[in-house]
């Protein structure tokens, strides 16, 4: 179970195996059937989760429309991270899609992590250094390439996202209308 | 004391002061050690400091002056972000990955910054006591701000950015030619025009 943590870390940082185990040590399996709310609008998002199994979405409301702005498969990292890391009410709903099972590590163990040793504050940064470039890449993508461009680039990218998550999903999260995304899906069956 | 950052200017310092201690408290004693680490860069008006498919190197505050950074597009260009006293500027990908930059920084006015490169980040967060939690307060910082602004895009209409743009920046339209403001909150020229003179209808 835990060697695909292992391997997400090593992306980051070096640990030792000891270090490892303490990490380890506090992590918590957990698990959610799908359509659930792990952390809604206005909650204080406590935990944040390591994905074994399942995809989970991040959204808000704009109005009555949903705006998704995350999705999070295997081997990622899932949870209302803003409000994690700033102990304020989350601004986004985070919901299971398909059902969880998940690590949790909760903030106050991460928080002792990082007071005991100057080498999880490193880790730490990293991890978030990732969460930025992740943000920042989907910003320039928005701003550089074409609706269809980014949809070709999308589908190339994730081919199994478009069979796990529903293609409204999938269109608000790209920043694209549902109607043109149903329009370069064609498109892109017949160009094949 | 280091002797040439005797001669700085308590601006610069104070500048320094409030942009860390945002993530943490910090003494004087502690910013003196933390600026030897860094250089005083100095540019005129309209100067490139980042040009595309350079990487980046640095870690920028400015201390006076103005940065643009912006993305060249098929079409032209996307102002990204106007930094002024007080803000921390750089091609943040490059920085961070150390590969060549999307971005250009050019200078507006004649500009100082107080430069960090990312050798000698590392170096500072390793030996600075508290440098490590320092280094992780502020990615978080700049990661919660880049959440901020995608949030706000996504929630908030032309009018609404354009509104609070004006309300919290009010001397910007003074600095920054109008095509790039326009640009930079994502407005046709002749919207931004039309909401100029509504916003400035509201304010008598």
């Amino acid at each position: 179970m835990l060697e695909p943590v292992r391997q997400f870390i090593n992306q980051h940082i070096e640990l030792t195996n000891e270090e490892f185990q303490t990490l380890a040590s506090k992590f918590h399996p957990v698990s959610f059937a799908k359509k659930t709310k792990v952390v809604n609008i206005g909650e204080v998002a406590t935990n944040i989760y390591f994905v074994l199994k399942g995809i989970t979405r991040r959204y808000f409301y704009r109005g009555r429309q949903e705006v998704i702005t995350h999705l999070v498969r295997e081997n990622g990292i899932m949870g209302s991270v803003i409000s994690f890391l700033t102990g304020e009410p989350s601004r986004y709903i985070l919901e299971t899609i398909e059902p969880v099972s998940a690590l949790a590590i909760s903030k106050k163990d991460l928080e002792e992590l990082f007071l005991s040793d100057k080498k999880w504050e490193k880790f730490g940064r990293k991890i978030i250094t990732s969460f930025f470039l992740q943000i920042e890449y989907h910003n320039m993508d928005v701003i550089r390439y074409s609706t269809k461009e980014r949809f070709v680039n999308f589908m190339k990218q994730n081919p199994d996202l478009v069979l796990r998550v529903p293609q409204k999903y999938l269109a608000s999260y790209l920043e694209i209308q549902p109607e043109t995304f149903s329009r370069l899906k064609h498109l892109m069956v017949k160009e094949k | 004391m280091n002797k040439a950052f005797a001669e700085i200017d308590p601006v610069y310092f104070e500048y320094a002061q409030k942009y860390l201690g945002r993530f943490m408290p910090i003494t004087r004693e502690e910013l003196i050690d933390l600026l030897q680490y860094c250089e005083i860069r100095k540019f005129d008006k309209r100067v490139i400091i980042v040009r595309e498919g350079e990487i980046d190197n640095y870690l920028n505050l400015v201390v006076k002056g103005l940065v643009r950074k912006y993305l060249p597009v098929k079409k032209g260009e996307v102002t990204l972000q106007l930094a002024t006293e007080g803000h921390v500027v750089q091609s943040e990908i490059s920085y961070l990955t150390k590969t060549p930059s999307m971005v250009i920084l050019e200078t507006l006015e004649p500009t100082i910054l107080v430069s960090l490169t990312h050798d000698k980040m590392e170096e500072a967060l390793d030996k600075f006591p508290k440098g490590e939690r320092l280094g992780r307060l502020i990615l978080a910082g700049m990661f919660i701000k880049k959440d901020d602004n995608r949030y706000n895009r996504l929630l908030k209409s032309t009018r609404e950015r354009f509104f609070e743009y004006m309300e919290h920046h009010p001397h910007m339209l003074q600095r920054v030619p109008q095509k790039y403001l326009a640009s930079y909150l994502q407005i046709k020229p002749e919207t931004f025009s039309r909401l100029k003179a509504l916003f400035a209808k509201k304010k008598k």
